[in-house]
């Protein structure tokens, strides 16, 4: 009667998969004949208009290579690119899949291990040193580059200037802080504004993941598999913190994206830890221009942690299929080596890349009024060099959300230690 | 006798004429089976290419585990992790909540009203029906992100109740393990309420008015009607009603996305949803996913029977 759709997908998943066993020896000959795999067209995929597809298109324009071939753009939201990315290269066909494809960074190991050979390495392509080193981590594997790092999701703190005033701190007073420091300001900035400090959403631990990783922690081991949940000290302070968030009463609780995004647009909150790209939706509030200012990322109190952190972010990925030549050549041409694109990318759509050479460029030094006259891109950029760089690995958002029935528990007084044992034995029989 | 006077009847046609007619009887009863497997052999091959062949290839596939691409034969260690798993367990949980609370809520309701609607006195009948079926054209992803709206924080529910007096504080109805299934109860019953109700209006048609005017001349009150006459006559559509809102609700997927993404924590998640996640939100495990799958398979496949034997004609 419903939903019959779900099962088809899977059925339709398992028709190719069934077709794919039993014609192996046709994918190797296809592997073989990679001599003729010239094509006039290739396509890429993507899924912001405003963003990423926006890049794709300056690219195209700025392309200035000999390659004789057009380049389309698609677009799909990115839902859709994982289930056909992962119903498509199970099969085994290439038949309909993109040459270029945008896979969020979380993603990209699980993309890359789970189909060895369907992507087109560009170890050779591009020079990884120009990139942000903590993009390299998660876009490689078994020591081959595979990702074009595309957008940086370096984290920042944006702060309402206004409010800070009136509980008698300056901007100096939250930048480079931990985050038991921001929760004490938080504690004034509520008494004297009655404002809650910052929006927490129960159901989504992005806070949690952005602070682990100042420490340079993660939810799996360096293997990218192996869940390191219980004894993880990195998890067990920042679960902490958030209960003292919860506790002291400074966060307003949010269940989705339209509510945390209005809760700042209203003035609801007095700032915002999250990823740099939240900026054009701060600056929708044009009267609270002027208002603003961002400063790095709190830390977690520990030795070692640093003030930077990353949230999303993604990379091109070139799919090994006709035409994987000319597809790297064009990402070469475009966003593996030409900082006057990263200039326009900035100046056009506000996509800060992490390439490098280009954060010296005219376009990321412009002041920026909203926030103040400070020079955001350069801060951002020099931020992103920074973030410590981890392997988010195979399962981010499995054992993500193994832990948020465990942060819930934990929020309802379960002991932090039994928690955090709990979560680890669920996501070792579930990750198998 | 009759056949005698068939006979006798057949006697009377000239020979030559009864000779041809018999052949051409029986070439066309020949012809009109091979016409009758033709036109079922196209939803015959099509069913068994896009139906049973991949129900095979799911059930093997239910017996490999490996990343994406990479599957290999693993026996029954997918079936073993499915027990293991508490994800598994607690989707499993909150869909034969949603089954137990909801189908019995639903068919109940939906029998009510298509007894008050069959009503030839009731004025604006028409009104009514189309007011109750209405929410079955609405698309499920459209309803669902309403309900969500209307239970949110600052929902017009929560706006309601505060106002006259109600609770004293707005209650996170989707964030809270208990009130968010209500919610996603209270949807799913909303929505297909009315579709379970146009099955026992048109049954209802078909009821012998001359048994409800016997009844009453017997002295039996509406309730013992109800229960003496209506139900026993619709038994076969309820029946059926309950199967398929068994299956659908065993299937329930875009309402649990849409209002809860299974949250809080995994306290709405349903198998489905799980599925879905195995497949396609975390590193795709395609053999483990379509074991749970067959896990509806075998629950829809016990469920029916129990339900045959309970309601059913026994034989």
């Amino acid at each position: 009667m419903k939903k019959f759709y779900l099962m088809l997908l899977l059925v339709v998943g398992m028709v190719v998969l069934a077709a794919c066993s039993s014609g192996d020896e046709e994918t190797s000959e296809g592997g073989g004949s990679e001599g003729s795999s010239s094509v006039d067209t290739i396509t890429a995929w993507a899924w912001d208009p405003a963003f990423n597809i926006a890049a794709l298109e300056n690219a195209k324009e700025a392309y200035n290579g000999d390659g004789e071939y057009e380049v389309e753009v698609i677009e799909n939201a990115q839902d859709d690119i994982i289930q056909k990315l992962n119903t498509g290269l199970s099969s085994g066909t290439t038949n309909g899949m993109p040459n270029i494809v945008l896979i969020e960074d979380y993603r990209a190991q699980s993309f890359l291990q789970a189909y060895p050979d369907a992507f087109h390495p560009l170890t050779d392509v591009i020079n990884s040193d120009d990139f942000a080193e903590y993009k390299i981590a998660t876009t490689s594997f078994e020591g081959e580059q595979y990702g074009l790092p595309f957008d940086s999701g370096v984290a920042a703190l944006y702060v309402r200037t206004d409010y800070l005033e009136e509980a008698g701190y300056t901007v100096e007073d939250v930048t480079n802080i931990t985050w038991d420091e921001y929760i004490e300001i938080g504690k004034d900035v509520k008494e004297a504004t009655g404002k809650n400090m910052l929006t927490l959403d129960p159901n989504d631990l992005a806070q949690v993941r952005m602070m682990i990783q100042t420490n340079g922690s993660w939810y799996v081991d360096e293997d990218g598999s192996t869940p390191n949940l219980a004894g993880n000290e990195s998890l067990e302070k920042a679960f902490e913190t958030y209960k003292e968030m919860m506790d002291a009463d400074i966060a307003k609780i949010v269940s989705d994206w339209s509510q945390f995004v209005g809760a700042f647009n209203s003035g609801d909150v007095a700032s915002v830890p999250t990823g740099n790209w939240i900026t054009p939706s701060v600056k929708q509030a044009a009267d609270q221009s002027g208002n603003w200012a961002v400063v790095p990322m709190p830390r977690l109190d520990m030795e070692g942690a640093v003030n930077s952190s990353n949230l999303g972010g993604s990379s091109w990925y070139v799919l090994n299929v006709d035409g994987k030549e000319q597809a790297a050549d064009f990402m070469l041409n475009t966003f593996g080596s030409n900082p006057d694109l990263y200039q326009t990318l900035v100046e056009d759509i506000g996509a800060l890349g992490t390439y490098s050479p280009a954060a010296e460029g005219d376009a990321y030094a412009v002041e920026d009024e909203f926030f103040g006259g400070q020079q955001l891109l350069t801060d951002l950029s020099t931020w992103t060099d920074e973030i410590p760089a981890v392997n988010y690995g195979l399962h981010t958002y499995a054992i993500e959300d193994i832990l948020v029935t465990g942060m819930q528990d934990y929020l309802n007084g379960a002991e932090l230690t039994t928690v955090l044992e709990n979560v680890q034995g669920q996501a070792e029989a579930q990750l198998k | 006798m009759s056949q005698q006077s068939t006979k006798k009847g057949e006697m009377d046609l000239p020979v030559r004429l009864r000779y041809k007619e018999t052949k051409r009887e029986k070439t066309g009863v020949y012809f009109k089976k091979k016409v009758g497997w033709l036109f079922i052999i196209i939803s015959v091959i099509a069913i068994t290419i896009f139906n049973f062949y991949p129900m095979v290839q799911a059930f093997l596939l239910s017996f490999q585990t490996g990343m994406g691409g990479n599957l290999e034969f693993t026996g029954l260690s997918n079936w073993q992790r499915l027990f293991g798993d508490p994800t598994f367990i607690a989707a499993l949980t909150n869909t034969s909540i949603y089954l137990l609370i909801q189908v019995p809520l639903m068919i109940v309701l939906a029998l009510f009203f298509s007894v008050l609607l069959n009503d030839p006195k009731l004025k604006f009948r028409g009104f009514f029906r189309i007011a109750i079926f209405l929410p079955c054209v609405t698309s499920l992803v459209a309803y669902s992100v309403i309900f969500k709206y209307l239970f949110g924080i600052d929902g017009i529910i929560n706006i309601f109740l505060l106002n006259f007096g109600f609770i004293p504080e707005s209650i996170n109805f989707l964030a809270d393990p208990v009130w968010a299934k209500v919610v996603i109860i209270l949807a799913i019953t909303w929505r297909w309420t009315g579709y379970n109700m146009i099955f026992y209006l048109a049954a209802l048609q078909n009821v012998d008015k001359s048994i409800y005017e016997a009844a009453r001349i017997d002295g039996a009150n509406s309730i013992q009607q109800f229960f003496q006459i209506t139900v026993p006559m619709l038994k076969p559509i309820i029946l059926f009603t309950s199967i398929t809102s068994t299956i659908g609700t065993l299937q329930i997927f875009d309402e649990i996305v849409n209002i809860t993404n299974g949250g809080p924590g995994n306290a709405t998640i349903s198998i489905s949803q799980y599925i879905y996640n195995l497949s396609f939100e975390y590193t795709p495990d395609f053999g483990y996913a379509s074991t749970v799958s067959y896990v509806i398979v075998i629950l829809v496949v016990i469920l029916s029977i129990i339900q045959f034997r309970v309601a059913g004609e026994k034989k």
